[in-house]
C-alpha cells in the first residue's frame, strides 16, 4: 500500500515538474506583461504595492502610452514603435498561414490519396523524395530561394512566403494524410467502384468526407509550421506592411532598449492564438494519430 | 487499390513541382555557385574556381570553430531531447489528475516561433534580472549573479536548454504514437510474471519504441545541426564565438563578407552532412511504412 502511495506521489511530482518546465517560461511572460518595468527590476518593491496594469496591451492596440512612462524621469525611449506592429503582423500571419493551410489541403489531400490508394510506377521514389525534402536545412536554401523569388519578381509579397511555406509543409501534410487514407477500410472503395465511382469520385465522395476531421487537423498542422517559420519569412516578406509575426517578434527580441514588460505583452498576444492551436492540434491530429496506430 | 501504368501527374504533380522548385533547384544553384567565385556587387560575373571556395572556407578562421560548436550542440541536445521525450511520454501514459491538461501544455513550446522561445528563455537566464538568478538569490543559494549568458560555457548550456525545450514536444508525440501500438495484454502478462518496472521497460516498452527512438535521434541530430533562430535570437552567436553555429557561418560568409561563393560552399557542406544523416534516417525508418500498401495489393 505504501508502495503504491509512493508511486502516485512520484507520478504527480513528475507531472508538476513537466508542467513547470513546459509552461513556466510562458507564465513568466504573462506575469511580466502586466507588471511595469520599475517593479519588475526592483527587488525591494513587491508586485503587490506597485499594482498590475494592462497599459502595455492598450498601448499595443491603441498607441496610448502606458502611465508608467508618462511619469517624470521615465525613459520614453524604451517604448518602441515596433511593438505597435504586432497586431498588424498577427493579421499578416493569419493571412499567410491560412493560405498555406488551404493550399496544403488543395494540393496535399489528392496527392496523399494517390500515394495511399493507387499503385503506380515510381511511387516509392516519388514518396521518399517528398517526405525527405523537408530534412534539407532551410539555412542552406535561403540564399538561392531569395534569388529565385527575386527572379520571379515576387520579392516582398505575401505570395512568395506562402509558396515557400507550402513547399516546406506539403510533405508533412502528405505523409500524415496518407496514413489516414490508408487506414480507411478497403471494402469501402471496392463498394464505390462497384457502384460505378471513378477514382476522383471515390476520393471526393468517400474518402474525403470520412477523413474530414483528420484533413482539417492536418491543415492546422501546416498552419502551425507556417506560423512559426522565421528565416524565409524574414528574407522574403519585405517591409512592415507584409511582415508576419515571427519576424516582428524577432526584431523586438533583438532590440535591447525595448521595455521588458512591453515585450512580454507582445509575446503574450502572440502566444494566445497558439494556445488555441495547441488544443486543436492535440485534440484532432495527435489523438487521431494515436487512435490510428492502435487500430493499424 | 487502383493500379495504373501511368504516373498520376494530376494527383501528385503539383506538390512534386513545388518541392522540386524550392528544394532541388536551390541545392543545384548552391552547388553551382560554390564552384564559382561570386561577389555580391557583381553577381553576374561568375568565373569557374573549382574547389577554391571550399579550401578557403575550411582554412578560414571560423569554419572549424563553428563546426565544432555545431557538433557539440548536436551531441548534447539530440540525446537529451529524445530521453526527455521518452520520459514525458511514459509519464503521460499514466493516470493522474490533470493529465488531459498536461497533454496539451507539453505541446506549447512546439507552436511558438523561435524568437519568442528565445525571449522567454532570456527572461529566465538573464544574469541581472533573469528569474533563475533572482530565485537562486532569494533562496540564498548564491550571493553574486551567475553569468548565464555571458560566460562561454554557461551560454552554450543556456541556449542548449532553450533548444531542448522547443524540441521535446515533437518527440513526446511520436514516442506516444509508438507506445500506443503496445498491446495492453503484454503489460498485464509482464505484471503477472512479476516483472519490475525496469524489466517492463526493457522487455515490453523498449522493443516497441526502439525504431522510433532511432528515427528521432537522427531527426533531432539533423534539427540541432542546422538550427539558427532560437540560438541566434538568444545570444547572437556570442559571447565571442561560444554559441556560433555552422548555420550562422553560411550567413556570415554570404551576407557580412558578401562572398556568395564561400557562403554557398559552407551551405553545400551543410547539405552534404545533412544528406548523410538523411541516408541514416531512411535506413532507420521502419520498413512497414510502405509494407502496408504493398501487402494490401490484391
Amino acid at each position: 500500500m505504501t508502495g503504491r502511495l509512493a508511486d502516485r506521489l512520484i507520478v504527480n511530482l513528475a507531472a508538476l515538474l513537466v508542467l513547470a518546465f513546459a509552461a513556466g517560461p510562458i507564465l513568466l511572460a504573462a506575469f511580466g506583461s502586466v507588471v511595469p518595468d520599475r517593479i519588475l527590476f526592483d527587488r525591494d518593491r513587491s508586485v503587490l504595492e506597485g499594482g498590475m496594469t494592462l497599459d502595455n496591451y492598450r498601448y499595443i492596440f491603441t498607441g496610448r502610452l502606458p502611465a508608467a512612462y508618462m511619469a517624470e524621469g521615465a525613459n520614453r525611449a524604451m517604448i518602441s514603435d515596433a511593438a505597435r506592429q504586432v497586431p498588424r503582423s498577427l493579421w499578416n500571419s493569419a493571412q499567410i498561414s491560412t493560405s498555406v493551410l488551404a493550399l496544403n489541403l488543395l494540393l496535399g489531400a489528392p496527392a496523399a490519396f494517390a500515394f495511399a490508394r493507387f499503385a503506380f510506377p515510381r511511387k516509392k521514389p516519388a514518396f521518399l523524395f517528398l517526405i525527405l525534402s523537408p530534412l534539407v536545412p532551410a539555412v542552406a536554401l535561403v540564399t538561392p530561394i531569395y534569388l529565385l523569388v527575386d527572379g520571379l519578381d515576387l520579392l516582398g509579397t505575401k505570395l512568395a512566403v506562402v509558396l515557400v511555406h507550402t513547399a516546406r509543409s506539403l510533405p508533412f501534410t502528405i505523409l500524415i494524410l496518407s496514413v489516414f487514407f490508408r487506414k480507411l477500410p478497403e471494402e469501402l472503395f471496392e463498394a464505390a467502384v462497384i457502384d460505378g465511382c471513378s477514382r476522383l469520385q471515390s476520393f471526393l465522395r468517400v474518402a474525403l468526407p470520412l477523413a474530414l476531421p483528420a484533413v482539417c487537423a492536418t491543415g492546422l498542422f501546416a498552419f502551425m509550421l507556417s506560423y512559426t517559420e522565421f528565416l524565409f519569412s524574414m528574407v522574403l516578406s519585405g517591409d512592415a506592411r507584409s511582415r508576419p509575426l515571427s519576424v516582428v517578434m524577432a526584431a523586438l527580441a533583438r532590440n535591447t532598449d525595448v521595455s521588458w514588460s512591453l515585450l512580454n505583452s507582445a509575446i503574450f498576444i502572440a502566444v494566445l492564438p497558439t494556445l488555441l492551436l495547441v488544443v486543436l492540434v492535440w485534440r484532432y491530429v495527435v489523438e487521431g494519430l494515436l487512435a490510428g496506430a492502435v487500430k493499424g | 487499390m487502383w493500379r495504373s501504368a501511368r504516373f498520376p501527374v494530376l494527383w501528385v504533380g503539383a506538390p512534386l513541382l513545388l518541392v522540386t522548385l524550392f528544394t532541388v533547384v536551390p541545392i543545384g544553384h548552391t552547388l553551382w555557385t560554390s564552384l564559382h567565385s561570386a561577389h555580391f556587387l557583381f553577381p553576374d560575373e561568375l568565373s569557374w574556381s573549382g574547389l577554391d571556395n571550399y579550401r578557403k572556407v575550411i582554412a578560414g578562421p571560423f569554419f572549424l570553430t563553428t563546426l565544432k560548436n555545431s557538433l557539440l550542440f548536436t551531441a548534447v541536445t539530440a540525446p537529451v531531447v529524445v530521453g526527455l521525450g521518452i520520459a514525458t511520454a511514459l509519464l503521460l501514459q499514466r493516470r493522474f489528475t490533470g493529465r488531459a491538461v498536461l497533454r496539451s501544455v507539453v505541446l506549447l513550446p512546439w507552436v511558438l516561433p523561435g524568437a519568442i522561445t528565445a525571449v522567454l528563455w532570456i527572461w529566465v537566464f538573464n544574469p541581472s534580472w533573469g528569474m533563475l538568478n533572482t530565485w537562486l538569490r532569494d533562496l540564498g543559494l548564491i550571493t553574486s549573479s551567475i553569468p548565464w549568458l555571458s560566460d562561454p560555457s554557461l551560454a552554450f548550456a543556456s541556449v542548449a536548454v532553450a533548444h531542448i525545450w522547443s524540441q521535446v514536444p515533437f518527440s513526446v508525440v511520436l514516442i506516444m504514437a509508438a507506445l500506443s501500438t503496445i498491446d495492453p495484454a503484454l503489460f498485464e502478462a509482464a505484471r503477472i510474471d512479476g516483472a519490475n518496472a525496469w524489466q517492463r521497460f526493457r522487455f515490453v516498452v523498449w522493443p516497441a519504441i526502439k525504431a522510433m527512438v532511432v528515427v528521432l535521434l537522427v531527426y533531432n541530430a539533423l534539427t540541432a545541426f542546422t538550427t539558427y533562430d532560437v540560438v541566434y535570437a538568444m545570444t547572437g552567436g556570442g559571447p565571442g564565438t561560444a554559441t556560433s553555429l555552422l548555420s550562422f557561418q553560411i550567413w556570415r560568409e554570404s551576407f557580412s563578407m558578401y562572398d556568395f561563393g564561400a557562403g554557398s560552399a559552407v551551405a553545400f557542406l551543410v547539405v552534404a552532412m545533412a544528406g548523410l544523416m538523411i541516408v541514416a534516417i531512411t535506413r532507420a525508418l521502419p520498413s512497414d511504412l510502405f509494407a502496408a500498401t504493398e501487402d494490401e495489393a490484391p
